[in-house]
């Protein structure tokens, strides 16, 4: 009846961990982590968005987009957009180094990136100080605010993410062959940008 | 055998279907439609679920191995034709089901060339229809055989609209208008329960829909009309059309004021039936027992404390209550006076 | 209980060292951590709040709705996950300081004890998961038995309206998202590695900190009670959850918990079975429990931030007066509905679809036959999958929203009915000529066949236009309701709990006990749900604490049949428990399976496998002579045999 035989000890003395696990895709299960919790975010962004949908298509009173007296400062977010759309080169340069060995172009890209991040992100703050509605103010207010700040909120986690990834950097870890730590962070931050480049399109411009 | 079992299992749920008392009275013509789609989705599923049960009961009977036998059952893999054919059979009854039902949907949200138009709008915990002549009722009043379209809206959460009898519901939504047509075929007097969760009276929000003959309409229409700014709407007693009997209706219940008085105090007795008073208020005279609002036995003798309670229930809220209490604003003010004093005199 | 894997095996892992003096043991990942600091994430959380309204000098500086939400709700919880242990590798990942992966001191259970510590042995996650949803199922169960009460005469006896739609609105928030939904993930969690031949999860950390989010969740919701409860159903319809109640946060952030963990768990799972199979086992080897786990887990990635979104929204609204659904201010309120029901609907096949994959597991077994059509059954899964997203719409049929949307999502939601029939029928045909063995998991299977179909027609009946206009919002959704979800999802989850109860715990359940539970549930289900068919038809609304007087009778008969039913699972308890602590051993393979759960022992060694095995056969060919699914433990020379014969 039992088609087990008893647990055979193979591996006596110091080896304490389970057999290595069969890779049974070509992709490393890392990265198809982070790009399934990306498709995960980008439906969490699908919801706002079809908030959006709804207040702006669908509703059949809408007030225009933005409604009378409310002002985007189209201007200011585009030079933020710049912004962004250059950290994302400059993380992409980052990950080039270390696949190619190359510690101080490492370090640099890393911390270009998270400048350019944390300046997207003041200046994010800075605008909402400035645009003179809040997010209780009618639909498009809370509409506005919900979706930069959502996005706002995913430009913190890849700082935090990048952060971490600095931080070993200059402690010294990553190689050419082991740059995960570098690399998903880097997805992560690409996926931030591109979105950021829906947002503002949808936001801002259309 | 197989045959035996399914035919047992699908006279026994046969049984079940005709037997039990499914539909509520018939009384619109929507309904016919709505049935005609429901019997049809029952037959076959009544088809579907003795085929299956006859499998199952078979099976166990015929296949049940003793437990000390180790052998395996013979290796079938699949068999093409019978998978085609379980997947080609149900996707053209429900095309059958689908296609019936588009037909019917479409055929029930015909209004005709000339129908009445009714404003329904819902509050917590109350309905408010809107005649086109100016005249306003907490109960729906339709002429027998007319087409109705109503136009729905809700002051405050989603409520729904519903009568069992006429089949149709819809949604009342707060900032859009949502529209439901029905023609009834048969004078009686009806429940309209509100069905979607709408707050702590949810399960109170109870209305009727009266179906009169079209000359009783007209003519109740009339004195309405007449009598906006004064005396109520007369009782709603449907004593001539005599078929239906109210049934399982709070307010047909609470329709006899017990206390005997004067004509204004059987006018205040009929606003707090009509406007469904009793679904959240204990008031012994009008022999209401709910405890969702406080006690109107205990009111203070303050004439302007218990009008403004009602026009503006916010403004001074009772102690342990929470503001749930629908502002009735639209009563004129002889309306108040007459619901006023009603309260005050069955009062201690 | 008593059971441990020391008891059975020889350790590849030590147990964690104990810590040493007060500072160490404050330090250390467990309770007496999270003790501490839980409250300092609370107060961390409300200077955050109180410092931001002082700085944007918004008034008053204590307004408690944005304190609960943030502090008790979000940074305490964090404060509990930290004190645990979740975050310490991560922490430690972070600052660069080494990791030490070859540690397995978190691996594996030795004692009772680990259950209640952060262990990242997927067998243990998947015990911590299944006791805790279980208890979620009692204390939802429980509600439910209070609802019964209320409803068993007319008039309202024991609760007020408020406490009334509280009691049904957190009955089946357990049950959906800290019964259903964990429990099958936990099933899975156990079985799938082992399936699939692997050692673990590809993220075993981020399992344990699945597991641990959900209590989380389950905690919040039930403390609603404490301060009245969340009155708007498990829907949470704006506005109506947007005013009021204050319990509609607890129902807003526990949702956002337990939705985390279900995606967090899913995204595991995906990474798993694509990058951690076992030699030999392509997709259409996997069992197909598997398929179903793989199916479902698409669909919790993809369509869960919806729900996250919707109630992102509605908490908006009432603690940061944002304008999502005021109709006044441009906001639109069936744009809730939309947002809500493209994740429910999907998920209600979340719900169901891993219980398809139990129902052909135990049939297939237990009637010793392959599963008939096996690639059929892994399509249909698919094509499940694909048509649920395209019919949110049939719970909004009678809202109001755009008319063009009604005959497509009419028919679409129809048409799920062909994909589920192939399942049904090629469930049937397995039967056929089988040699059945009925022991209990056969019994909850075949019940669940028989109650799902009834359930599943009366969705066709819902699901068809004119019908479900007269119908919606009534007790026959109720009906509807319950007999996918208890007859479906729940009568699988008992096949699956009594199914691998000898592969989790090493000891047998008691089989008399087990055919009672069965016979009672089943009698005792329909006696309680089949009416509510008959008096939805006729005119009851659903989420009523008072019904016309004309339904009394079948209400007072429905209440009566219920508690019999609720005693029922006090059978199944008992059984559980006294089993556990004291049932007679289990074999490695008492159902004589083939999948590769059952080619170890009972319970699985701690790594699972001391080798990989090579998969050289389909899961299922019970009656094929010298069939075999899989090479175990270094039998190189039959692995060289069954390849080169395949
Ligand atoms: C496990 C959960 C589960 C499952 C699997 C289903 C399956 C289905 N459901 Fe259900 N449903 C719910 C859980 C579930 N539902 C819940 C919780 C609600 C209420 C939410 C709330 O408002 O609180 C709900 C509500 C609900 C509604 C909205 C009612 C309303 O509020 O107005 C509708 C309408 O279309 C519907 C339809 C269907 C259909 C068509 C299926 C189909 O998938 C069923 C398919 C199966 C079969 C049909 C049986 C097997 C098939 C055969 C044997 C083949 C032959 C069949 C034919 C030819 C017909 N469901
Ligand atoms: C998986 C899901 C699931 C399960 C298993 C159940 C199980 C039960 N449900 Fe529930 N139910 C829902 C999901 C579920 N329900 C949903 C989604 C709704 C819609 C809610 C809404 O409208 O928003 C609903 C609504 C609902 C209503 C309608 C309320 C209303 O509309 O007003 C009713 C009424 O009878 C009901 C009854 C029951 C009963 C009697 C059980 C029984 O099967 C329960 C059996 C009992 C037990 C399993 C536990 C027994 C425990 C004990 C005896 C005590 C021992 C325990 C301790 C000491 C802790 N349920
Ligand atoms: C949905 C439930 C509901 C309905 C319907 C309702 N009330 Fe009330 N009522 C309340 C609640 C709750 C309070 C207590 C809170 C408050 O003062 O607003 C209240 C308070 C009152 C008070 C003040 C009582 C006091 O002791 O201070 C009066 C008077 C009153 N209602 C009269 C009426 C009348 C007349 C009607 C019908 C025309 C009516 N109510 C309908 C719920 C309701
Ligand atoms: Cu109004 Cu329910
Ligand atoms: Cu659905």
């Amino acid at each position: 009846m039992t088609a087990h035989a008893p647990a055979v000890d193979v591996h006596h003395g110091e080896h304490h961990g389970p057999p290595p696990a069969h890779q049974s895709s070509r992709v490393s299960a890392p990265v198809l982590g982070m790009f399934l919790f990306i498709a995960s975010e980008v439906m969490l962004f699908g919801s706002f968005f079809t908030a959006y949908f709804f207040v702006r298509v669908v509703n059949p009173d809408a007030p225009g987009w933005p409604p009378e007296g409310f002002h985007v400062p189209v201007f200011v977010a585009g030079v933020n957009t710049a912004i962004l759309v250059t950290s994302s080169f400059t993380m992409h340069w980052a990950l080039q180094s270390i696949k190619r060995g190359n510690r101080a172009g490492l370090q640099a890209g890393l911390v270009l990136t998270l400048a350019m991040g944390l300046t997207f992100l003041l200046t994010q703050m800075l605008e909402y100080a400035r645009v003179g509605f809040a997010p209780r103010d009618t639909a498009f207010g809370s509409v506005f605010y919900g979706l930069t700040g959502l996005h706002g909120a995913h430009v913190f986690v890849g700082l935090t993410l990048l952060t971490v990834a600095t931080v070993r950097a200059f402690r010294g870890h990553f190689s050419p062959e082991h740059h995960h730590g570098v690399e998903i962070p880097g997805i992560y931050w690409h996926f931030v940008d591109v979105m950021w480049i829906v947002v503002y399109a949808t936001i801002y411009l259309l | 055998m197989l045959i035996v079992i399914g035919a047992v299992v699908a006279v026994v749920t046969t049984a079940i279907a005709i037997f039990i008392p499914w539909l509520p009275a018939q009384a619109s013509v929507q309904r016919e439609r709505i049935d005609f789609v429901f019997w049809l989705t029952t037959w076959i599923s009544v088809a579907i679920f003795a085929i299956v049960a006859a499998v199952i009961i078979y099976c166990v009977f015929k296949f049940r191995v003793r437990p000390d036998d180790d052998s395996d059952g013979e290796p079938i893999h699949g068999h093409t034709g019978l998978e085609i054919a379980w997947t080609a059979v149900p996707a053209i009854l429900v095309l059958v089901i689908g296609i019936a039902s588009a037909v019917a949907v479409a055929r029930n949200e015909r209004i005709g060339p000339d129908p009445l138009r009714i404003d329904v709008t819902a509050v917590q915990f109350a309905w408010r229809f809107d005649y086109p002549n100016g005249v306003t009722s907490p109960t729906l009043r339709l002429p027998v055989d007319r087409t109705v379209l109503l136009r729905l809206t809700s002051n405050d959460v989603i409520h729904s609209f519903w009568v069992p009898e006429f089949g149709q519901k819809q949604d009342a939504v707060p900032g859009i208008f949502t529209s439901l047509v029905i023609t009834p075929s048969k004078v009686g007097r009806y429940p309209l329960p509100c069905t979607e969760l709408c707050g702590l009276g949810h399960a109170l929000m109870r209305s009727a829909a009266i179906v009169m003959p079209n000359d009783e309409y007209e003519s109740w229409l009339a004195t309405a009309q007449d009598e906006r700014t004064g005396v109520p709407p007369p009782d709603d007693e449907p004593e001539d059309e005599g078929e239906e009997e109210p049934e399982g209706d709070q307010e047909g219940q609470q329709d006899d004021p017990e206390d005997e008085g004067e004509e204004s105090a059987e006018a205040g007795a009929a606003l707090f039936a009509e406007n469904g008073c009793g679904n959240c208020h204990t008031f012994a005279p009008a022999g209401a027992k709910a405890t969702v609002g406080p006690n109107l036995g205990d009111l203070p003798d303050d004439e302007d404390y218990v009008r403004q309670s009602i026009v503006e229930p916010g403004a001074q809220l009772a102690k342990g209550y929470q503001n749930i209490m629908p502002p009735y604003s639209q009563l004129s003010d002889e309306q108040l006076d007459s619901l006023v004093q009603y309260l005050l005199r069955g009062s201690k | 209980m008593s059971t441990t894997i020391e008891q059975q095996h020889d350790l590849h892992a030590t147990p964690a060292p104990r810590p040493r003096g007060t500072r160490a043991r404050l330090l250390a990942p467990g309770w007496l951590r999270a003790l501490w600091m839980t409250p300092l994430f609370l107060g961390i959380g409300l200077a955050l709040v109180l410092g931001i309204r002082a700085l944007a000098g918004w008034d008053p500086i204590w307004y408690w709705q944005p304190v609960l939400t943030v502090a008790f709700l979000t940074t305490a919880p964090l404060g509990f996950l930290a004190g645990i242990g979740c975050f310490d590798y991560w922490a430690r990942y972070a600052v660069g300081t080494p990791t030490q992966p070859e540690d397995h001191s978190g691996h594996g259970a030795h004692s009772w004890r680990d259950y209640f510590r952060v262990n990242t042995d997927h067998k243990v996650i998947g015990t911590q998961y299944v006791v805790t949803t279980i208890f979620f199922l009692l204390a939802g169960g429980l509600l439910a038995m209070f609802v019964r009460a209320e409803l068993a005469r007319p008039g309202t006896q024991f609760f007020d309206p408020q406490a009334y739609n509280s009691l049904f609105s957190v009955h089946a928030s357990l049950m959906i998202f800290l019964f259903i939904i964990p429990a099958f993930a936990g099933l899975a969690n156990f079985v799938i590695p082992l399936m699939l031949g692997a050692p673990d999860m590809a993220f075993p950390r981020l399992n344990a900190l699945s597991f641990w989010m959900l209590p989380i969740g389950g905690v919040i919701m039930l403390s609603s009670l404490i301060v009245g409860g969340f009155g708007a159903g498990w829907t949470g319809y704006a506005p109506l959850s947007t005013r009021g109640d204050p319990g509609s946060l607890f129902f807003q952030m526990g949702v956002q918990w337990a939705g985390a963990s279900s995606i967090a768990t899913a995204l595991n799972f995906l990474v798993t079975i694509i990058t951690m199979r076992a030699p030999g086992m392509t997709f259409w080897r996997m069992p197909l429990l598997v398929w179903a786990n793989f199916t479902t887990s698409l669909l919790v990635v993809v369509a869960t931030p919806f729900i996250a979104g919707s109630q992102f929204f509605a908490m908006f609204d009432r603690v940061l007066g944002t304008d999502f659904f005021t109709p006044d201010q441009g906001g639109y309120v069936l744009a809730y509905q939309h947002i809500f029901w493209f994740y429910s609907h999907p998920a209600v096949y979340i719900m169901m679809l891993p219980g398809f994959g139990i129902a052909s597991e135990v049939i297939s077994v237990m009637a010793r036959k392959p599963i008939f059509g096996y690639r059929l059954m892994a399509l249909s899964l698919m094509a499940i999958l694909f048509l649920g997203f395209s019919v949110w719409a049939h719970h909004m049929f009678v809202s109001g929203m755009a008319g063009y949307l009604r005959v497509p999502m009419m028919i679409t939601t129809l048409l799920i009915a062909v994909p589920t029939g192939i399942k049904v029928f090629s469930w049937l045909a397995t039967l056929w000529e089988g040699k059945l063995h009925f022991t209990t998991p056969m019994l909850f299977a075949l019940g669940f066949v028989s109650m799902f179909v009834i359930g599943g027609l009366s969705g066709i009946f819902l699901g068809a236009l004119p019908i479900v206009i007269h119908t919606s919002d009534t007790y026959f959704v109720v009906a509807h309701i319950h007999y996918v979800l208890f007859g479906g999802s729940l009568f699988t989850i008992f096949a699956g709990i009594y199914y691998w109860f000898p592969k989790m715990t090493g000891r047998m359940y008691d089989e008399r006990m087990g055919k009672l539970h069965f016979w009672l549930t089943f009698v005792g289900f329909n006696a309680t749900f089949f009416p509510m068919h008959i008096i939805g038809v006729q005119g009851m609304q659903r989420r009523i604490a008072d019904y016309a007087p004309e339904f009394a009778n079948w209400n007072f008969f429905i209440s009566v049949a219920s508690f019999a039913l609720g005693a029922s699972t006090l059978i199944f308890l008992y059984n559980m428990i006294t089993s556990w602590a004291r049932g007679p051993r289990a074999e490695a393979n008492p159902w004589r399976a083939l999948t590769l759960e059952w080619q170890v022992s009972s319970p699985p060694p701690v790594f699972n496998f001391d080798e990989i095995p090579q998969v050289v056969g389909n899961p299922y060919e019970y009656g094929v002579p010298g069939a075999r699914h899989a090479v175990l433990n270094g039998d190189r020379a039959a692995v060289e045999e069954e390849v080169r014969v395949h």
